[in-house]
């Protein structure tokens, strides 16, 4: 147990200190909001009673949330994969199970200032209002079904060289964040758009927040869309750490 | 004629277990073949040096003793249990190969790494002393993508040896080092085994081996072909080449000359290989052979590795006839 508590705090530490990467992480969602809320009325219903400027601020959650994960696990863990150290802790005693889930859980730990912070914004620019409850409830909700993407970050992470992180990590965050609804709502979209946009776990994740606040009760086809990324990507990084025990690590 | 060949097995120590067994061990990636019944023992506290060139399979006998890669057939016992149950016991440290990579955390401190990599082990050895060992006290507060090549490896063998393992593996670990720094390196790893530690480490350098290992492995081709003490690659060293020209060579003569270990005779062109290269220039002379145009030269570190690693295969291919 020692050694998985040493590695965590080790984890966040470098984390919390390195501040560019906070600053982009956070910068990203924030920024957005604050450019696509004059798309439209903040006031216009979107979904059902859902205005544009709850549901931006839902949605900029969910890409904030994508993006810590996509960069605090992805292009993080390829870099250290590349560089060597991971292969060095390999040769600890630190277990090769408690490496990926210290990542998974360092970047769940990302995303949750990520979250508030959107929020912040969310009511200071915006002029969201919610009732605390709800606001505890969605923050958690939003919080603890972003577990896919850190389960995404990490995998990314595991397949990509560190040269070809950026661009992949760069490229996946917007394909995930425009096709999912995130920076304009699906409704708007062609048909066939919309169909694609429901495979994609950044919508189901924003919608699972909506769905919270209008009220219509959970969707299950949103829980299970995400149940089932983060278990068909927890089996991928499985598998592929046993291919790297056989092959050796490139 | 200088011999290199296997130990016998009457010299291993049948009292405690080796540090480290090798049997049979074969291993494919994909098709390729990479180890192909590879056997050796390790006593401990010996120092012993992998040599072979690039692709002889050091890297993956180094990755199979650290659990890095599963056995596929054969048998590798590190300290008397499996290679993944030794290094999660902290008995094991090792310093890999990076590539081009630093093989460190980015954007840390040297320092917080050294302690992190402490509190991995059950047993650490006290902070001041691994970084006496590794001469790294003036690098502690830099960051870790800051250092140059050479301190990155001082850095990583810091990390190698914080758990005071009792078995050490270096893989090509002077590979991004300068003359000096190569030099004092050695020194610490000399140090280091003094301790009653078991060194092994992987190397294409063949004076590296010869200076630090108390024994030398030769591999090839995924197998032993050598394996003796360093005085025996020192002999094998010190052969010198004499190359002349005769009108009539009669290669049996040549070949009973004093010193002589090989003889290659080409048309008029004779190549001698030789231990002692003035007894058999003045065997030569006494003999009355009609020689020109002798030259004696060395043959070379990198001869004498090719000269060992080609004649064993020879062997293996007349054994196989």
């Amino acid at each position: 147990m020692r050694p998985l508590v040493a590695f965590a705090r080790f984890e966040v530490g470098r984390l919390l200190s390195s501040w560019k990467f906070l600053i982009i992480t956070i910068g990203f969602p924030v920024i957005f909001y604050m450019l696509f809320l004059g798309d439209r009325r903040p006031g216009e219903m979107i979904a059902g009673t859902v205005t544009w400027r709850v549901y931006l601020m839902v949605s900029m959650c969910s890409f904030g949330a994508l993006v810590a994960a996509l960069t605090a696990a992805g292009a993080r863990l390829s870099g250290e994969r590349s560089s060597g150290w991971a292969r060095q802790l390999r040769v600890t005693p630190l277990p090769a199970w408690s490496y990926v889930v210290t990542k998974v859980v360092a970047s769940m730990l990302v995303m949750l200032p990520v979250i508030g912070l959107v929020e912040i914004v969310g009511v200071g620019f915006g002029g969201v209002h919610l009732g605390l409850q709800t606001w505890l409830e969605l923050t958690g909700l939003l919080w603890v079904t972003a577990l896919p993407f850190a389960m995404l970050g990490v995998f990314i992470g595991f397949m990509v060289h560190a040269e070809t992180a950026f661009p992949v990590v760069t490229g996946l965050m917007f394909v995930l964040g425009y096709f999912g609804g995130l920076f304009n709502p699906v409704s708007s979209m062609p048909r066939a758009l919309q169909v694609a946009a429901h495979s994609l776990p950044s919508f189901h994740h924003a919608s699972l927040g909506l769905g919270l606040l209008d009220r219509q009760g959970f969707a299950i086809e949103d829980w299970l869309v995400l149940a089932g990324y983060t278990l068909a990507l927890g089996l991928a990084i499985v598998l592929r750490h046993r291919s790297e025990e056989t092959r050796g690590i490139a | 004629m200088a011999t290199f060949a296997p130990l016998p097995t009457a010299s291993r120590s049948v009292s405690a277990p080796p540090a480290l067994c090798f049997q049979d061990v074969v291993h494919h990636y994909g098709r390729h073949l990479a180890l192909d019944g590879l056997t050796f023992e390790v006593a401990r506290g010996q120092t012993i040096a992998l040599l072979g060139p690039n692709g002889a399979g050091k890297s993956t006998t180094i990755s199979l003793l650290l659990g890095l890669l599963r056995t596929q057939t054969g048998s590798v016992q590190v300290l008397a249990t499996t290679p993944q149950e030794a290094v999660a016991s902290g008995r094991v440290g090792a310093m890999l190969q990076t590539g081009s990579g630093s093989g460190l955390p980015p954007g840390v401190r040297v320092d917080t790494t050294l302690r992190l990599v402490r509190k991995l082990y059950p047993r650490p050895a006290p902070f001041e002393v691994t970084v006496e060992r590794a001469g790294i006290a003036a690098l502690l507060s830099r960051q870790t993508n800051r250092l140059s090549g050479g301190q990155a490896q001082r850095v990583r063998f810091a990390l190698a040896i914080a758990g005071d393992p009792e078995l050490i593996f270096l893989d090509e670990p002077t590979a991004a080092m300068d003359v000096v720094g190569r030099r004092s390196f050695w020194e610490m790893i000399r140090q280091f085994g003094e301790e009653g530690r078991t060194i092994v480490f992987a190397t294409h350098h063949l004076q590296e081996a010869d200076r630090v290992a108390d024994r030398i492995v030769v591999v090839n081709h995924g197998r032993v072909v050598a394996d003796g003490p360093s005085a025996m690659l020192k002999a094998a060293v010190a052969t010198k080449r004499i190359r002349l020209f005769c009108e009539t060579p009669d290669e049996c003569l040549f070949d009973s000359l004093d010193g002589v270990t090989d003889v290659a005779v080409r048309g008029c062109a004779v190549v001698l290989d030789s231990l002692d290269a003035d007894a058999t220039v003045r065997d030569l002379v006494s003999r009355n052979v009609a020689f020109r145009d002798l030259e004696v030269s060395c043959a070379g570190l990198e001869d004498a590795f090719v000269a060992l690693t080609s004649k064993a295969r020879d062997r293996r291919q007349e054994a196989g006839r």
